[in-house]
């Protein structure tokens, strides 16, 4: 217990400090938010009118510590502020037009592709010098090296534009009313597979390489080859001796990865005209939108914090030497 | 082994991507690029972030200007009339128009709209108040503006304030936050229909007051984050209206189907220019201007930066929707066409001499450097920048691109910090204000001081006069003479250098729906990004019937 109190003060102390970059990053950068605003009108607007959009914006000229604080006591609150780009909505309410539809895409492709291709490691590890591990693995080790929004082009031009298998964007169909029906459900499926698949087969070679090596270092230890000369049965050796042993490192990568899911799969999206929340980063950059950054950055944070935390408990269970170090 | 392997999920999933059947008489327009669609429809704010068409189909102004025609559109007002002293302005206002709700419209609204922005500075993005005293509803259908001072050009600015409904907006707490998420309007389409992230859809206003208008049942917007979907998807026929910047418009869309795929790009943009900054020497001397002006070769600039869609500026700089306001003397300078002898001459007799090694140096024996400012990633100004890059080393001037993110960029030329910035110019429906922020000395702000035009920080006292002449004339034929001399002493001064005007882009697809504006119909400029334009497009649209 003391060792889980430990980890979540660290990720407390994690968190303070990353919300406080997030606080003076934003700072740093060149111009104003409501030049850029005023500039986006490119003349159509009165020069005269740009002290009363300040105003607007409540730009104030406190200290820098007074602001810090705010901000702070804001946060707590539960309060992320109004966003620039999208003056005068909250920037809770913008991020979640996109929140839910990144997650759903990036959250399940991640956990499909780090599921496939761990078991796929395992298999390849269990059958050395296998078709799984001669051919299948060089293949999808050679499709990871493409960066996936080149990948996610490439689907889009072939199998939505060429053969108009799968529409070309969007989360769902825009005749189609949201709803919890099985209609509703498989048009997002269908919207969803070009995208997914784009991330997944980029990223399947690397959870299935390191869980194979991992887990032929494992084969060969003497744990393994008692199992064996006890005569256990070899699935049970395989999956609950060899493969738990060697998911440790995979599950460390995991936690990594699913924190990037948000921020990663941005240009995934703009590919695909997915609704989430990649293109509100990089318009909250151009528009010097620091409440929106600051509302993204704290939920990206946020998350890849909370992922490692759970990927810490799920180390604890899955590898005993932690607890007796505890 | 096997049998594992079967289990890996295989998507089998319904591949059929027919397109469904369309509603008819919904029109799909593709105007803002955006993931996703936030519900906000806030006329009077401009910082806000209004869906397209809050300010141009869902609230409606007093009349409507077009350049394309250059007529003011009577719309809610009939008529205006100035008072003798030229300090009240009266509209009239047409009857029988009522707000989507069955209440009417009134003078009231109109000074409730007013002093609504009086109120709340950041409502008054024209800057209105500074030169209106009181705005007062004589009766229901008259409203009389009294000015501080006479201000002509003022006129514009009131005739197009968007116009809100009293009884609505005096509830609301803050109409600067105020998102208004169901518009009360008096415009052609007020009803929110759909709204979801991806797609919203405006119905027809029950009470708009021209009948049998809008002939359109619904418009509706998909969410295209960038230009290339929404092109894509303007060339597969998806959308009918779209005001987006299309690469060889001629070979990807309009020859896809000429019968009814049009474009309209008229050269109604504001006028790209290159800024020398006037302080720094020697950038301060009208010679060295000119000559740097002349190294441009601009026939090659528009084919390289701008596709050929525009025409090289000539020596006034107004773009075609000034055409009427065009002095011949003044735009039959030379000083914009591409004369690298002259140009070396000017500089010869600058001072900035070419040494052996083909380099100009100042007096001081320094190199004359001049870096070019422009936005990373704004291509066609990227392209731009490298042209007049290279033209203006082949006069030995040693001149470099330089590319910053957008807010660096910003800063640098609004404070005066750069040599030379490419950028935009103001408009309005006379060339006052483009020339006042060229040329007044009202305008100049001293250099590290933020300045929202006149970037090149040039003031000259003579042209400041003939503007201030013009902000009290009422005279057609006056106005136009103030506003040639004006361009006189634009083409002598040569604050800036012209490279070209803008073109407003516009496609169209009459598959489904005629009556769009055109070169051979130019009743209104094509472009939804071409407010209040859009009004007249939007009640002149039909469904195509069949």
């Amino acid at each position: 217990m003391p060792y889980v109190l430990r980890r979540l003060g660290f990720y407390l102390l994690a968190a303070w400090a990353s919300l406080t970059l997030n606080f003076v990053i934003p700072r740093l950068a060149p111009g104003d938010p409501a030049s850029a605003m005023f500039a986006r009108f490119e003349g159509r607007v009165a020069p005269e009118a740009m002290d009363a959009l300040r105003a607007a914006f409540g730009f104030t000229n406190a200290p820098v510590h007074v602001q810090y604080f705010t901000y702070l006591r804001h946060l707590l609150a539960g309060d992320l502020g109004i966003s620039y780009a999208y003056y005068p909505s909250r920037v809770s309410e913008v991020i979640g037009t996109g929140l839910v539809w990144t997650v759903g895409l990036a959250g399940c492709a991640v956990i499909f592709s780090f599921a496939l291709g761990s078991f796929l490691g395992v298999l390849a590890a269990w059958n050395r010098g296998g078709w799984l591990d001669s051919a299948v693995a060089p293949a999808l080790a050679f499709l990871g090296a493409f960066p996936y929004f080149w990948l996610a082009m490439l689907a889009l031009y072939l199998f939505g534009f060429g053969l108009g298998w799968f529409p070309l964007r969007h989360a769902y169909s825009h005749d189609m009313e949201p709803a919890l029906s099985f209609a509703f459900a498989a048009d997002v499926a269908r919207h969803a597979v070009l995208p997914a698949a784009s991330i997944v087969v980029a990223t399947l070679g690397g959870w299935m390489l390191s869980m194979r090596n991992t887990m032929v270092a494992t084969l060969g230890t003497d744990t393994l080859r008692l199992a064996h000369a006890k005569g256990l049965p070899s699935r049970q050796v395989m999956l609950r001796y060899a493969a738990r042993n060697a998911l440790l490192p995979n599950v460390t990568g995991f936690g990594m990865a699913l924190g990037f899911v948000l921020s990663g799969s941005l240009l995934t999206e703009i590919v695909f005209s997915y609704p989430g929340t990649g293109y509100l980063l990089i318009l909250a950059v151009r528009n010097q939108d620091y409440p929106l950054m600051q509302g993204l950055f704290l939920v990206i944070t946020l998350a890849v914090l909370a992922a490692n935390f759970a990927v810490d408990l799920l180390c604890l269970w899955l590898d005993p030497r932690t607890r007796a170090h505890a | 082994m096997r049998r594992v392997l079967w289990l890996l999920p295989l998507l089998v999933l319904a591949c059929n991507s027919e397109p469904r059947p369309r509603a008819p008489g919904v029109l799909f327009a593709s105007v803002e690029l955006r993931s996703a669609w936030v519900r906000n429809f806030n006329p009077l704010f401009t910082g806000a972030n209004a869906r397209w068409p809050t300010r141009a189909g869902i609230y409606e102004c007093l009349e409507v200007y077009t350049p394309s025609t250059g007529q003011w559109n009577p719309w809610l007002a009939t008529a205006h009339a100035w008072s003798d002293d030229r300090k009240t302005l009266r509209f009239t206002l047409r009857e029988g128009v009522q707000w989507s709700d069955g209440r009417p419209f009134t003078a009231d609204d109109v000074a409730y709209t007013f002093q609504l922005m009086k109120k709340h500075a950041a409502l008054d993005a024209g800057g209105v108040w500074r030169f209106l005293s009181d705005v007062s509803a004589e009766g229901p259908q008259t409203v009389a503006f009294h000015f501080s001072h006479v201000y002509i050009p003022g006129f514009s600015e009131l005739a197009h304030q968007p116009l809100v409904p009293r009884h609505i907006w005096e509830h609301v707490e803050d109409p600067v936050t105020f998102t208004n998420p169901d518009p009360v309007a008096t415009g052609p389409f007020t009803e929110v229909r759909v709204f979801r992230n991806q797609v919203y859809e405006l119905g027809r206003n029950p009470h708009y007051w021209q009948p049998g208008r809008p002939a359109v049942d619904a418009l509706r917007f998909l969410a295209f984050p960038t230009n290339d979907q929404a092109n894509l998807a303007l060339v597969e026929g998806e959308v009918d209206w779209a005001g987006n910047f299309v690469p060889a418009v001629d070979r990807t869309f309009v020859s896809k189907d000429p019968q009814h795929h049009g474009k309209w790009f008229p050269l109604f943009g504001s006028t790209v220019f290159l800024y020398p900054n006037t302080t720094r020497p020697p950038l301060d001397d009208v010679r060295v201007r000119k000559a740097l002006s002349m190294a441009i070769d601009r026939e090659r600039l528009v084919d390289i930066a701008m596709y050929g869609y525009t025409r090289p500026a000539d020596s006034t700089a107004l773009n075609d929707s000034y055409t009427a306001w065009r002095d011949p003397e003044a735009a039959s300078g030379t000083w914009v066409h591409h004369d690298e002898a002259t140009a070396n001459a000017l500089l010869d007799a600058a001072g900035l001499t070419k040494g052996p090694d083909g380099v100009r140096r100042k007096a001081d024996g320094t190199p004359l450097e001049l870096e070019i400012e422009v936005v990373g990633g704004w291509s066609d100004w990227v392209r731009a920048g490298q042209v007049v890059a290279r033209d203006l080393r082949k006069l030995g001037v040693q001149a470099h691109l330089k590319t910053y993110e957008f807010g660096a960029w910003y800063e640098r030329l609004q404070k005066g910090e750069f040599q030379l910035s490419i950028s935009w110019s103001l408009d309005g429906p006379t060339p006052y204000i483009f020339y006042k922020w060229l040329l007044s000395p009202r305008t100049v702000r001293p250099v590290g001081e933020v300045s929202a035009a006149n970037w090149h920080r040039f003031g000259d006292a003579e042209a400041d006069t003939l503007l201030s002449a013009f902000e009290t004339e009422t005279s057609p034929e006056k106005q136009r003479e103030l506003m040639a001399a004006v361009q006189r002493r634009f083409s002598e001064t040569a604050p800036a250098i012209p490279l070209f005007p803008n073109p407003s882009w516009g496609e169209s697809n009459s598959r489904r729906f005629t009556g769009w504006p055109s070169a051979s119909r130019p009743y209104a400029r094509l472009s939804p990004h071409a407010e209040p334009d859009s009004l007249l497009v939007l009640t002149s649209l039909a469904p195509r019937e069949n």
